[in-house]
Formats: structure tokens, C-alpha cells, sequence
């Protein structure tokens, strides 16, 4: 193996703790922690001295166990019990919540330590307690289970070798995912077979990254040499996920405990402080200032007045003799510190626990609120953390995801386009009348013969191009039973859009039935079964932006089929009605559906054993596998003929205008970021009234900026914006402010990264600065094509701009972590794509629409509340 | 009225006693005559006043043993420790023991009123000047056999700067000991360096006559109590009560400096208000 010199962080495993033949290998037994998992932060030892220092480095309770140290060591003019019992006070409830908190923490490890696992032991099915599981132990996970640690996948029920996963809990995508066993072992189905394995895995040390993992697996036969297979992340089980539509796995634990990538990914949320709280620490800081001066300033003047002695000692009121002969700088330090003590009511010692039990009990109110309740999926919002209620009042910018927050990521396929010609499938479209409906609907001439022909592949080009699966409840093999349940069959797929097409194709005509030895199997038009055999997968992948498949049909043609986005197809077509095409995929986007690409190839046999041999070679690699495979992909995918393209809707939530209206009149700025393309993006946002008929839409794109320089793209803008803004001002003061003119900004991914981009010349701040200048001045603003790291960076930005406003970040995807994570205030919407946002954020709220009443409503209130207490407090 | 009578000038009649000691006998006397304008309707007050005498300070404030003065046996000969350097003297507790007790007022002063040359002494009541929790409560003779206090304070010393034992600070046996009311007056110390305690009550005899009539009177001191040294002043002051109780300007003063201050304060955020707080309070989006 190539990476073999640097692969030196590397583990091996004895597959069923067996050592492998003689002479092999020397057997090095390598300590691995057992399979428990501690989430707990104290134990019932450490926790009064851990839990006390975490207290008192909170500058508050350490302020006041200082004054209440001085307190009992010099003569002060107050009693110690007067600090000391409300600190005491302080520590002890906190504690207790702590304390109480952790027991929790501690019971749900216990109940995730002790829960059953069936493993395999001398050829038997052994049940034992998680904890006891260590690494190299053979498991057995059943269907709906999830795993106990990272496996590595060796065979399971389905004849094929593969099983499905959901990583909700881990990444969120809650979308059924392929894993395939190593091709050695998955022939092995009972207890026995697979405890007759011999076989080592090496593999590298645990590292968080849920989607790499490299390894190689030696399996041995009799006494021949080992036969060595790849192990990659399809292979990898991890711990978390559960096993959906699989009936039984059999794996070999790898990482055990806390070394599995899950343990390894849990991290421990920054403390958010709300502004509220920092103005206080500042007040705080404030008073802790004075009040040392103070104390310095009476130190001072009291010695400035002793300095008489009739004034220090008159004969009225003399001193003791050790008083007299104690050191006078001591004696003026303790004076200080007793100046402090006297002095150190202006830091109000209540506040906090008040100010802390009004948020926790404050935080209820959000819970309770009836009108916050989701009827659909009988979910109430969370509050995760209750520290930033007041924030909700003060919020002036609201970063939201567009897929599955603004819209329902329920997809819907709405039309395709054929060489121009515009298909509408509807609901009483099936085979029969699908030519009457393409009549009434198609926007040019009838097709001709070739285009009948296109049409076809076309048709099988979507129905073959896809990583679906279909959910085969009771039917085996009864063809019949398939073409009557053919409207029920259920299709799972890591895309919603995937799923949206071949349900749409159904409609169309071209039903998608299942996979089946490397067959795939589609029902056509006039009810013919017809048999691809599937060759090659070329899976999505983000950068990409595209998926192709390789099918060998039962003529012996081969094809390659493409879908993808408009911009990554394009370039790589060779022929077909480019222009057609393009013009009605803008429309679409312009409507705000989402567009997908599909093109073909026909390979030659001599091609294609090419491409595999190419492929076959990536997929081996040991090192930068994903880097060769992509190579592999861009060679092979090109030269493509355009077929058509599709349109998906992707449906506004409930009410998703409604709030964005309301926000914006309330002042507050409502920023669009999304990953998809700028047309997409753009329909949405006028549809959610984001952008309104008169606003005038600024764009700052890669177009744009490759016709002119960025710097006078900036410009430009910020005159525009500049002068509309002197205008208003006149305008206010002369009452005319109805035809106020709106602007609203589209910036993507790569003008982004190049504003951000620090420049040698060092006037990389000035574009930042134009940047942030043009945005404050636009009611609305559009990011499209951005990473997950790059809504982080906005919201970065905006949060750190001068003014230094409030953010509040809303998303319901694992992409939006970041940017969740970011923002002053993370919502996460508890949808489809899993519960990773909601888990990461500060609040959660079922739907977008609560997102009106928590900022306007609550948070109004939150804030008036707090910031009365706080002045309360002060005032006392 | 007041009158001063420390005698720090030259001219004053007191000058010549300003550099008394605690313990000079006879004491120094001295005479001031002085010239009421205006006739004292209702019962007078009499008041000692002292300056730039620091009742208030720490150290002085806390010198006294409240148990000891309650009439605690056990304190009476074991004084607290909070009475030092006043605690003891030549192996001897003190009662009353502490800064305070040993710096009581001890000047005498007598009022009379010259109508013609005849100089007519005025009657001074000496009873009634305390409170009546910390004359019946507070302050108590410590407790025994008989009723004999000059046996009950058996084996204790007499403050340093007092002429007498505190059994010997009045003839009658219900103003003696520690319940002596200048004692008790003297034990309540005052808050400002500046103050007055009360000292005599002057009671109005008939309703056809004020209690002091405007004319001529004469203070006689017998001038015992030191201030020179700490650039104090002593007066003695003359006054009535309204309905409202005695004068005390200060915390007038102090509401009424505060009070304006505030009103000040309040016009003037008032007018910053209307000058600059016009805020744009309507629901347009603000650009």
C-alpha cells in the first residue's frame, strides 16, 4: 500500500479475539477502552471540590468569596454572616441544579451502559450489557436497533450485502443510507459461519470525522495467504445510527467507548452570554472600579485627616498599645480593605440568582405558550438554554436557511422538458392520456422522431439515474401484485428531489421498480418489464453538483446517464437544444422550482471497461481516495448529450411570508443564505415577500464581477444605495415616504469569498467595509451558493461590524449548524432533515411561522422584564 | 439661642479656663451675661453643644460594654474587650468602662435671671432628659443585696478622667449609678461632629407668665471639660419644641440640597429629551 510508511497511528484487530496463523503477524495485543460512555461530569468523589472550583470561577461568586475571605481575617465594621450567607446561598442552590442536572446525565448513561447487546461467542448468540462490549467482539444488531459502537459491516440479512442506516442523531440527515459489508464476508449468515472468520482489520486511530474512515481487513483461508480488502466509511457502522430495512447485521466492534466517532464528535456547546448579561458584567466592572477608588480615595483622606494628632488620638478616644505600634502600611491596607468591605453593597450579591431564577422560570412561559404548539407533529418549542430569553426582544438581523426552514423540503415535480418540449404530468395523467395532456401542454411543435425517441430515454434516463430505494413490504416476487400496488410502493432516498422525479416519472408513465442483483427493473409505458444492469454509481456529491449512472441495457447497449445542475452540466455537453433548454430552466428557476439537468452518453464496451478499470483503481486507494475518485468522475463524465431537464417545487412553509413581512416591519433585517443557486433562491424570497414587486434587486455575483472589477462593482452599489438614502431622509421630512424605494441585495458563495479574501495590499477591510455599508442600507439580502462555513462567516461578519447588532441564526439541516452555532441566538426548526440543528441550537421551534410571535412576543417581554430587574437592582 | 463659651477669644470671660484639666479643684469658673430679645413662651430646652468632637468614630463609638451598663454582674468586673485602653486601670475594671463613659461631659451650669442687680437663679430640672427605654431598659445598676451602691460597684475603679466614682454622680438613688440621665444622655453618641445633647429642662410655672422672660440673664460655668486641645467648641443653647419636635436642620438640609439637585437634574434631562430624543417611533423599515 502506498500510504503504508505514514500510516503509523494504526490498530489492529483480531476478528473474534482469534490470533491469526502463525507466523503472520506478531501478535501485539493492544489495550482498548470498553464500551462505556461517560457524558457524566462529576463523579459522587469529585464533585463538591469540582463543582466549587467551576462556581467560583465565575468572577461574580469569586468577587464575593474574596469580601467574604477579607471579611473573616481583618476587623471589619460588618459581621461576615451578612456575605457569607447569601454567597453560601448562591453556591448551594447552584449546586444542587448542578448536581441534580448530572445525576440525569448519569442515569442515561447508565441506561445506554447497561442496554442489551447480542453478540457472538463460540459460535453463539451471547446477550450482555454495552459496557461489556470490547473491541474485536462480533455484534449482531437487528433491525431499528442502533448500533452499540463503530462496527465494521460483514454481512447482513439482504442477499446483496447492504443494509440501511439513518444518522439522524449524528448528522441529521434522517434519509436511509446505503452501507455495503466487505465482499469477503457477506456471505455468511448465521452465528456459526461467521465465528469460523479469521480475520484482522488495521485500521487508523479513532479521529472525529463521521464520513472518513480508511482500513484494510486480512481475512484468512485455511492456511493461504490473506486475502486483503479496502476498508472505507461505506463499511463503517457507526455508533448512533440505526438499522432500518435490514432485518440483521453482523459486525466487528472496532471502537469501543468513548473512542467512537459520536463520543469524539460530543462537544460540549459554548456558553453563549446574552448582551444583557455583558452590559451587566460591564456595569459590573464598572462599580467594582469605583468602589476600589472609593476605598482608595477614603484610605486616603482618612490618613490625610489623622495626619493631626489631636484628630488620630485626641485625649477623648486613645489608642491601645498595640494598635499604636502596628505598621503603618499594613494598617493602611487593612483600612482599604475594610473601605472595600463597608463599601461592597454597590455590587448587589442577589442579583445574579435573581436574575438567574427569573430566566429559568421566564423560560417556561415559551413552553407553555399554546400558540407555539405544532398540531402535525405535536411538538412545542425546546428551550435549551434559558440564558438568552432577553436576546429574542433585541434582535435586529434574522440569517434564515431557505431548503426545509422558508420552505417545506417536501418536494414536488411539477414539470419536465425534453428537448424543449414542456411535459406537465397531472395527477389523472397515467400512460393512457399522458399524449392528450403533453398535447395540451407543450409549448412547441409535436416531436418528431427522433425526439420520440429522445423522449424515451429521457424517460428511463430519470428512471435509472438514482440512488433510490424502494420499500418492498410483502410482495416477493409477484409482478402483478407490483403493477396493482404500483401507486403504493414507497421510495426512500438521501434526496428528497431524487424521490420527487421517479414518483413524477411514475406519473408519467415509467414506474421504477426495484433493484435487484445489479438489475434494474422498470415497468414502461405499455407495461413491459424492462431489465438495466446497473454498473457503475457515480454518486452525488456537493462539489460536483451532479450524479451519473452507467447501465447496461438488455440490448447490450451501455449508457452513462447524468443529472445534475444546469451550471455543472452545461459545460459538458456536446449536443442537443442547449438554448431551449437553458431558457426554460431559467424560467423555472425564475418561479422558483428547482431544476435538474439530464444528460446521456453512450460508451462504447471498450469505454466503459476503461472507466472501470479507472474506477476500480480510485475506490482501492488507500489515501485521498475522495480526491482520486473525483478525478475518476470528471474524466469520465463529459462529452454529454442534453436530454432535458426537470422542474421540482419545493413548497413555501405555512405562513413563511407572513413572518418575514412582520419582521420586517419590525425593523428587524431578514437575510436569506442558502446553498442553492441564485434563480432558486431569488424566486423563493419573492415569494415569501422578502423581496416585494418595487424593491430593487442589486446583485453582486461572479457574472457580475467578472464583467467589471469587484472594486467598481462595490462602488457602483454603495452610490446607488448612497444616494437612495440621502433621498429618503428628505423625503421623511417632507411626509412623502410611501414610495419609498427598497433595495435588495443578492451576493453569492464566490463574490463572498472574494470580498472576504484579506489582500496583500491591505485594503481588504475597505471592501468589508463597502460590503457592510451596502448591506445595512438594504432591507433584504440574498446569499445563495453558500457553504455551511460560509453562512458562519456572514454571520460572523454582520456580528462583528461596528455596530455590533444582534443576530439570530434559524435552520433546521446539519448545514446550518455553523452558522447556528455562530449567531448571538441559534433557533433550530425540529423538521425533516433530523433533530441536529435543534439539538445544537438555543431554542427550537417546530415550524418558521413561531418565529413572529417568539421575537415579537416573548422576546419583547423577555427583554422588558430583564432590563427592569437589572435596573432595580442597581437602583437598590 | 446659643451662646459659646469656650473662650477662645481673648475678651471672653471664659479665656481664662481654656486650658483646663480634668482634674482641677477648685474648678475654674467663669460668668457671660447675656441679653434675651425675646420672652421663651412654652418650657425650654437647655442644651450643651460640642464641635469637632468625634462621637462617631469607630473606635470611640464601639468602646462601651452594653452589658456591663445593663447591669450584668458578671461584665461589671469583667468588662469587654471592645472598652480598651478604658478597660481596666491599675488592675481595677472600670465601670462604666470605654472611651465614651470616660469622656462625659462634666461642665456645670447654672442660669439666673438679674432684674435690678438681683440675680434670681432659675430652676433647672435634671430629670426627664433621657429616653425612657434606655432609662428603664437599657441601662441598669448592677444587682445585689440591699440597695447600697456604693457596695454593689465594690471592686471597681472610676474612669480615668472622672473626679467621682459613677456612684457618686447624683444624691438621689433614682438618678445614680448608671442610670443617671447625663450619663445616659452622654452614652447615646452623636452621629455628626457637631452636635448638642440635651441638658436641663426648663418647666413654665403659671400661664400668666413665660418661662424665661426677655431680659437679662448670666451663665455661670464651672468650666471642667478640656476641648481646646482638639480645636473644639462648647455652647449652650436655649430652645422650645414646636409640635414637631426639636430643631434639627440637618437632614432639612440634606433633602432639600438632594431634592434640588434631583429637580435640577430631572429639568435638565427633560430638555435633552425634547432637544434629541425624537426617535423615530413609527413601524416603517428603518434604512
Amino acid at each position: 500500500c502506498a500510504g503504508e510508511e505514514n500510516w503509523v497511528d494504526s490498530r489492529t484487530i483480531y476478528v473474534g479475539h482469534r490470533e491469526p496463523p502463525p507466523g503472520a503477524e506478531a501478535y501485539i495485543p493492544q489495550r482498548f477502552p470498553d464500551n462505556r460512555i461517560v457524558s457524566s461530569k462529576y463523579t459522587f468523589w469529585n464533585f463538591i471540590p469540582k463543582n466549587l472550583f467551576e462556581q467560583f470561577r465565575r468572577i461574580a461568586n469569586f468577587y464575593f468569596l474574596i469580601i467574604f475571605l477579607v471579611q473573616l481575617i481583618i476587623d471589619t465594621p460588618t459581621s461576615p454572616v451578612t456575605s457569607g450567607l447569601p454567597l453560601l446561598f448562591v453556591i448551594t442552590v447552584t449546586a444542587i441544579k448542578q448536581g441534580y442536572e448530572d445525576w440525569l446525565r448519569h442515569k442515561a448513561d447508565n441506561a445506554m451502559n447497561q442496554c442489551p447487546v447480542h453478540f457472538i461467542q463460540h459460535g453463539k448468540l451471547v446477550r450482555k450489557q454495552s459496557r461489556k462490549l470490547r473491541v474485536g467482539d462480533i455484534v449482531m444488531v437487528k433491525e431499528d436497533e442502533t448500533f452499540p459502537c463503530d462496527l465494521i459491516f460483514l454481512s447482513s440479512s439482504r442477499g446483496d450485502g447492504t443494509c440501511f442506516v439513518t444518522t439522524a442523531s449524528l448528522d441529521g440527515e434522517s434519509s436511509h443510507k446505503t452501507y455495503y459489508a466487505v465482499q469477503d464476508t457477506k456471505s455468511f449468515h448465521n452465528e456459526q459461519e461467521i465465528d469460523a472468520l479469521h480475520a484482522t482489520i488495521e485500521c487508523e486511530q479513532p479521529q472525529p470525522d463521521l464520513y472518513k474512515f480508511v482500513g484494510r481487513i486480512n481475512v484468512y483461508h485455511d492456511r493461504n495467504e490473506p486475502t486483503a480488502r479496502p476498508l472505507g466509511s461505506e463499511n463503517l457502522l457507526l455508533r448512533g445510527a440505526t438499522l432500518k430495512n435490514t432485518e440483521k447485521i453482523f459486525g466487528v466492534a472496532i471502537y469501543t467507548g468513548m473512542e467512537t466517532k459520536m463520543a469524539l464528535n460530543y462537544q460540549a456547546k459554548s456558553q453563549k452570554r446574552s448582551a444583557v448579561e455583558k452590559s451587566m458584567n460591564v456595569f459590573l466592572i464598572v462599580y467594582l472600579c469605583i468602589l476600589i477608588s472609593k476605598a482608595l480615595i477614603n484610605t486616603v483622606l482618612k490618613y490625610v485627616w489623622q495626619s493631626e494628632p489631636f484628630r488620630d488620638e485626641p485625649w477623648y478616644n486613645q489608642k491601645t498599645e498595640p494598635e499604636r505600634k502596628r505598621n503603618l502600611f499594613l494598617q493602611a491596607f487593612t483600612d482599604f480593605l475594610a473601605f472595600m468591605v463597608l463599601f461592597n453593597y454597590i455590587i448587589p450579591v442577589s442579583m445574579y440568582v435573581t436574575v438567574e431564577m427569573q430566566k429559568f422560570l421566564g423560560s417556561y412561559f415559551l413552553t407553555w405558550d399554546e400558540e407555539m404548539f405544532d398540531e402535525d407533529t405535536g411538538e412545542g418549542p425546546l428551550v435549551n438554554t434559558s440564558d438568552l430569553n432577553e436576546e429574542l426582544g433585541q434582535i435586529e438581523y434574522v440569517f434564515t436557511d431557505k431548503t426545509g426552514t422558508l420552505t417545506e423540503n417536501n418536494m414536488e415535480f411539477v414539470e419536465c422538458c425534453i428537448e424543449g418540449h414542456v411535459y406537465v404530468p397531472h395527477v389523472i395523467c397515467n400512460g393512457q392520456i399522458l399524449h392528450n395532456c403533453t398535447g395540451i401542454d407543450m409549448i412547441d411543435s409535436s416531436p418528431g422522431g427522433s425526439g420520440k425517441e429522445r423522449e424515451e430515454l429521457f424517460f428511463r434516463a430519470l428512471c435509472l439515474c438514482h440512488t433510490v430505494q424502494v420499500k418492498d413490504d410483502d410482495s416477493v416476487d409477484g409482478l402483478k401484485k407490483k403493477q396493482f400496488s404500483r401507486r403504493s410502493c414507497i421510495y426512500i432516498s438521501s434526496s428528497p428531489d431524487e424521490v420527487a422525479l421517479v414518483e413524477g416519472i411514475q406519473r408519467l408513465g415509467y414506474t421504477y421498480l426495484r433493484l435487484k442483483d445489479n438489475f434494474m427493473e422498470i415497468l414502461n409505458r405499455e407495461n413491459n418489464l424492462e431489465k438495466f444492469e446497473l454498473l457503475e454509481v457515480l454518486s452525488f456529491d456537493s462539489v460536483r453538483r451532479r450524479m451519473s449512472v452507467i447501465v447496461k441495457s438488455s440490448t447490450g447497449d451501455i449508457f452513462l446517464f447524468c443529472k445534475g445542475a444546469d451550471s455543472s452540466i452545461f459545460p459538458r455537453v456536446k449536443e442537443g437544444k442547449i438554448d431551449q433548454i437553458r431558457s426554460r430552466v431559467e424560467r423555472n428557476a425564475v418561479e422558483g422550482l428547482r431544476t435538474l439537468c439530464v444528460a446521456y452518453k453512450k460508451l462504447t464496451a471498450e469505454e466503459y471497461s476503461n472507466a472501470q478499470k479507472l474506477l476500480q483503481n480510485a475506490k482501492l486507494a488507500l489515501q485521498d481516495r475522495e480526491k482520486k475518485l473525483a478525478e475518476v468522475y470528471e474524466k469520465i463524465e463529459r462529452d454529454f448529450i442534453l436530454l432535458g431537464a426537470t422542474a421540482v417545487e419545493d413548497r413555501l412553509q405555512e405562513k413563511a411570508a407572513d413572518t418575514i413581512e412582520a419582521l420586517q416591519k419590525a425593523g428587524i433585517k431578514v437575510w436569506v443564505l442558502t446553498g442553492d443557486k441564485m434563480e432558486t433562491a431569488a424566486a423563493t424570497c419573492y415569494a415569501c415577500k422578502l423581496f416585494r414587486r418595487n424593491t430593487q434587486i442589486l446583485e453582486l455575483t461572479t457574472k457580475k464581477i467578472e464583467e467589471q472589477s469587484l472594486h467598481d462593482v462595490l462602488f457602483d452599489l454603495s452610490k446607488t444605495v448612497l444616494r437612495h438614502n440621502g433621498s429618503l431622509t428628505r423625503d421623511t421630512f417632507s411626509g412623502l415616504s410611501t414610495d419609498m424605494q427598497d433595495y435588495g441585495l443578492i451576493i453569492d458563495g464566490a463574490a463572498l469569498s472574494l470580498i472576504m479574501k484579506p489582500r496583500q495590499d491591505g485594503s481588504s477591510a475597505n471592501y468589508r467595509e463597502l460590503f457592510l455599508e451596502i448591506c445595512r442600507n438594504c432591507s433584504a439580502v440574498l446569499c445563495c451558493r453558500m457553504a455551511p462555513l460560509q453562512k458562519a462567516q456572514i454571520v460572523k461578519l454582520i456580528k462583528l461590524s461596528k455596530e455590533h447588532p444582534i443576530t439570530l441564526a434559524i435552520g433546521d439541516g446539519a448545514n446550518d449548524v455553523s452558522m447556528i452555532l455562530e449567531a448571538h441566538v441559534g433557533i433550530g426548526i425540529i423538521g425533516k432533515e433530523g433533530r441536529q440543528a435543534a439539538r445544537n441550537s438555543d431554542y427550537a421551534i417546530p415550524k418558521f411561522k413561531h418565529l413572529k410571535k417568539m421575537l415579537l412576543v416573548h422576546g419583547h417581554f423577555y427583554y422588558v422584564r430583564i432590563s427592569e430587574l437589572v435596573q432595580y437592582f442597581f437602583y437598590k | 439661642f446659643q451662646i459659646d463659651y469656650t473662650g477662645t477669644e481673648p475678651s471672653s470671660p471664659c479665656n481664662k479656663c481654656l486650658n483646663v484639666s480634668w482634674d482641677s479643684t477648685p474648678p475654674c469658673t467663669c460668668t457671660i451675661n447675656f441679653t434675651l430679645e425675646h420672652s421663651f413662651e412654652s418650657n425650654v430646652f437647655m442644651y450643651y453643644g460640642l464641635s469637632n468632637f468625634y462621637q462617631n468614630h469607630r473606635r470611640y463609638v464601639k468602646s462601651r460594654d452594653d452589658s456591663q451598663l445593663n447591669g450584668d454582674n458578671g461584665s461589671l468586673l469583667n468588662p469587654s474587650k471592645e472598652c480598651e485602653p478604658y478597660r481596666t486601670n491599675e488592675d481595677k475594671p472600670i465601670a462604666p468602662c470605654g472611651a465614651i463613659a470616660n469622656s462625659m461631659f462634666n461642665d456645670t451650669l447654672e442660669l439666673y435671671r438679674i432684674d435690678n442687680d438681683t440675680r434670681t437663679p432659675i430652676t433647672l430640672i435634671k430629670k426627664g432628659i433621657a429616653w425612657w427605654t434606655d432609662k428603664n431598659v437599657k441601662f441598669r445598676n448592677p444587682t445585689g443585696d440591699g440597695n447600697n451602691l456604693t457596695a454593689l460597684f465594690q471592686g471597681t475603679t472610676k474612669p480615668v478622667n472622672w473626679p467621682k466614682p459613677v456612684y457618686m454622680l447624683d444624691s438621689e438613688p433614682d438618678n445614680n449609678g448608671f442610670i443617671n440621665e447625663d450619663f445616659i444622655v452622654w452614652m447615646r453618641t452623636a452621629a455628626l461632629p457637631t452636635f448638642r445633647k440635651l441638658y436641663r429642662l426648663i418647666e413654665r410655672k403659671n400661664n400668666l407668665q413665660p418661662t424665661l422672660q426677655a431680659g437679662k440673664y448670666s451663665l455661670d460655668i464651672a468650666y471642667n471639660y478640656p476641648v481646646h486641645s482638639f480645636d473644639g467648641r462648647k455652647r449652650m443653647i436655649l430652645s422650645t419644641i414646636s409640635w414637631m419636635g426639636g430643631k434639627n436642620p440637618f437632614l432639612g438640609i440634606a433633602y432639600i440640597t438632594v431634592g434640588s439637585i434631583c429637580f435640577f437634574l430631572g429639568v435638565v434631562l427633560l430638555i435633552i429629551h425634547h432637544k434629541y430624543g425624537n426617535r423615530n417611533t413609527s413601524a416603517d423599515i428603518p434604512n
